[in-house]
């Protein structure tokens, strides 16, 4: 088998390609750094099968960003057989960079000229066969987004792979007399150590050790030559330092630059193009200093509409398609712990999976059409002044935006941001965003416990709360956690291109799937855990069941009329799942949470029922709108309205009559709703983005830290203004 | 035809064009910057006119090598260019 890696720019169209030459499913970006993954495919061509490696888009191969370090390590290593380079040809001179570094691997290589349209567009025109002797290897045109020069690629890669292409030849790059004088010192001092020289091109890693890269460092400490080596480069940096004025790393990218220079003079003609590309005539309306940002709010608030209006849809269908299944399977098999299990346990816990699937898919296809149109980049450049303000990177508006609607698919929205640290502060900040199932909470407090226009002013603030907390986290993480590590704002801004619907189709399909199964799991886990919490022990209870079966037929038999016998049945229900719930593990837990939460919902101790907000927030792990469901439950009152025309349902009334709440409380119960804990849907999806549980876990701890200051902050406050 | 006159690549105004004489960025940042092709003596560099100034004002765009590419304007800084003759808008 045959290994290719695929290297290139990003925005090169390296990942199009891909899908040309694989049929896999791989999106394509317009985003600098999509691909953080490895992701591989196969093709054969006769009879020989290649294995195609699609490397993290980058500019260079200086090992400093995760993507560079992924794409170097596997170049550098010794399983790639044969390279093919991407080359945007409306580019070429940026992308020849990369092209110099890749020449120092002493690898076959195959050139890919693609963007041949944009250039041509641009009046430029390009010498393939001189730019083929120039590099060593075939070059390839094929055009953006569609699949030219496939074949004619397919038939140079059977060739170079059978070492039959005479067009392959070893290009070095020459760095000037000092340099290759102090290069070749290097490699002698390497070639002592046989392991070393044999697993990496000697030249590279001295490359690579002038620029200091800390791979080369790492390999360098474990090298038994490792002092000869070390002193050799101390005295190469020194001298070059001494000798030609710069840095090692200034001076290999000032000679990689003029052979790219040189080779451009050398190959490409520019006509005199009067005409402004479309880019730059797009550009000037959707990047305009007063238009500019009204036409990205409305682009915001369309995808916005799409994502939460539309999706509210399907949402809905699963929901009730769930909530069928769930009466079903309570009405037809026998009550007892496995028909819990199954109705109350794992129905609703793959519901409350499945039921994010369509925002997700609608999300991250509204961004991967605006990723591929380039417009992504714009976002970030409009935005940057507003968040960086804030630690934030511009790339990080977006996310946050989306997380009002829900934080799920606004942390997968993430993706985007391209740097590791600016990508973790914003997945770690989205959570405090107030999201719609939170709503639902407040409306049902602040309903209960306050006029409708304060309750208005309450609901609105706490929105602006979490909005506020999220921007002074992130400033607050980037000061320590994340301190010195600002990343740089150099980013590309990419020409506009028509998206492909089919790759936009297959990264929305990718994502859904994807969540399912790797997010879907943890929150399966956790929904079934809080089930078995809530309902034991006393769910085990035989006689508690047979006496509520036994009421149920009395009242079956007592010939009500129907509505009212409806009434009935669903109170016996009520009470026979409150027995169950406040008895639970899950209330054993509300009660030992109850001294904790005291000081903030129950500051005078005066509350009986205060145990009973401990177990509605333990519910509410899974989702914060399980927490009006759990009230219900807890003080066994139904929170739909019996009837249609009051004012407020049994709930809202149970809890002002005996829950003890005050207006006051009730205000920091809902603060303390906002910010504890992300739900378990975010929870899956941060360690699913961050791949890292000590991380999962300080976003869930620093919540409820955070919770319980503001809420108590809250009634603090609220006391020395003279409310209750 | 250069006024050979050092200022900072943040300085420069919307529609001009300028060389690069020296970039001050020590670090990744001076890493990814000459990557990008800031490439001392080297270079012409031409601001766009299309720049994002209000009401934000950061970023800048500007072209580069024939392509374009947002800086901070605290990158911008670090950059010592040298105005070439200003360019028809």
């Amino acid at each position: 088998m045959v290994t290719i890696a695929l290297a290139g720019n990003p925005n090169s169209g390296k990942t199009t390609l891909f899908n040309g030459l694989t049929g896999s499913r791989q999106h394509v970006g317009n985003w600098a750094g999509v691909t953080v993954e490895r992701r591989s495919g196969f093709v054969e061509l006769e009879d020989e099968t290649f294995e195609v490696v699609d490397l993290p888009g980058t500019y260079s191969l200086s090992a400093q960003s995760e993507d560079e370090r992924i794409a170097s390590g596997f170049l550098a290593g010794g399983d790639v057989d044969l390279i093919i380079n991407v080359l945007d040809a409306s580019n070429l001179e940026r992308n020849l960079y990369l092209t110099t570094q890749l020449l120092e691997l002493h690898r076959p290589i195959v050139f890919v000229l693609n963007m041949m349209d944009d250039a041509e567009r641009q009046g430029v025109s390009i010498d393939l066969e001189g730019l083929q002797v120039l590099l060593g290897g075939p070059v390839i045109p094929t055009v953006g987004n569609r699949e030219e020069g496939l074949d004619a690629l397919k038939t140079a890669l059977i060739g170079v792979s059978r070492g039959l292409d005479p067009r392959i030849r070893a290009i070095p790059v020459h760095y000037g007399d000092d340099i290759e004088n102090e290069l070749s010192k290097l490699e002698r001092e390497i070639l002592r150590d046989e392991r070393l020289a044999g697993s990496h091109v000697p030249r590279w890693l001295a490359l690579q050790l002038i620029e200091r890269s800390p791979e080369a460092m790492a390999l360098l400490l474990e090298s038994h030559a490792q002092s000869a080596i070390a002193s050799q480069l101390k005295a190469t940096l020194a001298f070059l330092e001494a000798h030609l004025g710069a840095d090692g790393g200034t001076l290999l990218a000032e000679h990689r630059y003029g052979f790219a220079h040189g080779l451009v003079t050398e190959v490409l003609q520019r006509g005199h193009s009067t005409q402004r590309s479309h880019t730059d005539r797009i550009d000037a309306l959707l990047t305009h200093r007063w238009l500019g940002i009204p036409i990205f709010l409305a682009i915001l608030i369309a995808v916005y509409s799409l994502t939460f209006l539309v999706g509210k849809y399907p949402q809905d269908w699963i929901g009730a398609g769930f909530g069928w299944l769930q009466r079903q399977a309570g009405t037809l098999l026998p009550p007892g712990e496995l028909t819990s299990l199954l109705a109350d346990g794992i129905i609703p816990g793959v519901g409350a999976v499945v039921v994010f699937v369509p925002i997700i898919m609608l999300l991250m296809g509204c961004i991967a059409f605006l990723e591929d149109t380039g417009y992504m980049a714009r976002a970030a450049f409009i935005m940057d002044r507003l968040m960086h303000l804030m630690g934030l990177h511009g790339k990080s508006f977006i996310p946050l935006i989306m997380g009002t609607g829900c934080n799920v698919p606004g942390v997968q929205a993430t993706r985007t941001i391209e740097a590791k640290e600016d990508r973790f502060i914003t997945i770690l900040v989205s959570p405090l965003v107030s999201c719609s199932a939170r709503l639902q909470v407040y409306i049902l407090i602040a309903g209960t416990f306050f006029k409708p226009v304060p309750a208005a002013f309450a609901i609105i603030g706490m929105h602006f709360l979490g909005f506020a907390l999220a921007m002074i986290m992130g400033k607050l993480l980037r000061l320590t956690l994340f301190r010195g590590a600002d990343t740089p704002f150099v980013m590309e801004l990419p020409p506009y291109r028509m998206p492909v619907l089919k790759a936009t189709l297959i990264h929305m399909w990718e994502k859904g799937s994807v969540f399912l199964s790797r997010a879907g799991t943890v929150i399966l886990a956790g929904a079934t855990l809080v089930w078995f919490l809530s309902h034991y022990p006393g769910i085990t209870r035989r006689d508690w069941t047979t006496e509520h079966l036994s009421s149920r037929a009395t009242v079956t038999a007592m010939a009500l009329p129907s509505a009212e016998q409806a009434l009935r049945l669903a109170e016996l229900d009520l009470a026979y799942e409150s027995r169950i719930m406040n008895t639970s593990f899950a209330a054993r837990f509300g009660r030992l949470l109850q001294p904790v939460l005291a000081p903030i919902l129950d500051p005078d101790h005066t509350r009986a029922e205060a145990w009973k907000d401990g177990v509605a927030l333990t519910a509410g792990f899974v989702a914060k709108e399980i927490v009006v469901g759990t009230l219900a439950v807890v003080h066994q009152a139904s929170a739909e309205p019996a009837d249609p025309k009051a004012r407020i349902s049994p709930l809202q009334d149970a809890l002002r009559r005996r829950s003890g709440l005050t207006p006051l409380t009730a205000l920091a119960f809902m603060v303390f709703t906002l910010i504890y804990t992300p739900c378990l849907g975010t929870i899956g999806m941060i360690l699913k983005e961050t791949r890292s549980l000590p991380w999962t876990l300080f976003t869930v701890l620093y919540g409820l830290g955070l919770a319980w200051l503001l809420a108590w902050g809250t009634v603090a406050l609220g006391r020395l203004a003279g409310f209750a | 035809m250069s006024h050979f006159q050092q200022i900072q690549l943040s300085d420069l105004a919307p529609g001009q064009e300028a060389t690069v004489l020296q970039v001050k960025a020590q670090g990744p940042i001076r890493r990814r910057l000459l990557e990008m092709g800031f490439i001392e003596r080297e270079n012409r560099i031409s601001r766009s006119i299309r720049v994002v100034l209000a009401p934000l004002g950061d970023p800048m765009e500007l072209v580069i090598k024939g392509y374009h590419l947002s800086l901070r304007r605290e990158e911008g800084a670090c950059i010592l260019v040298s105005r070439l003759e200003p360019t028809r808008v």
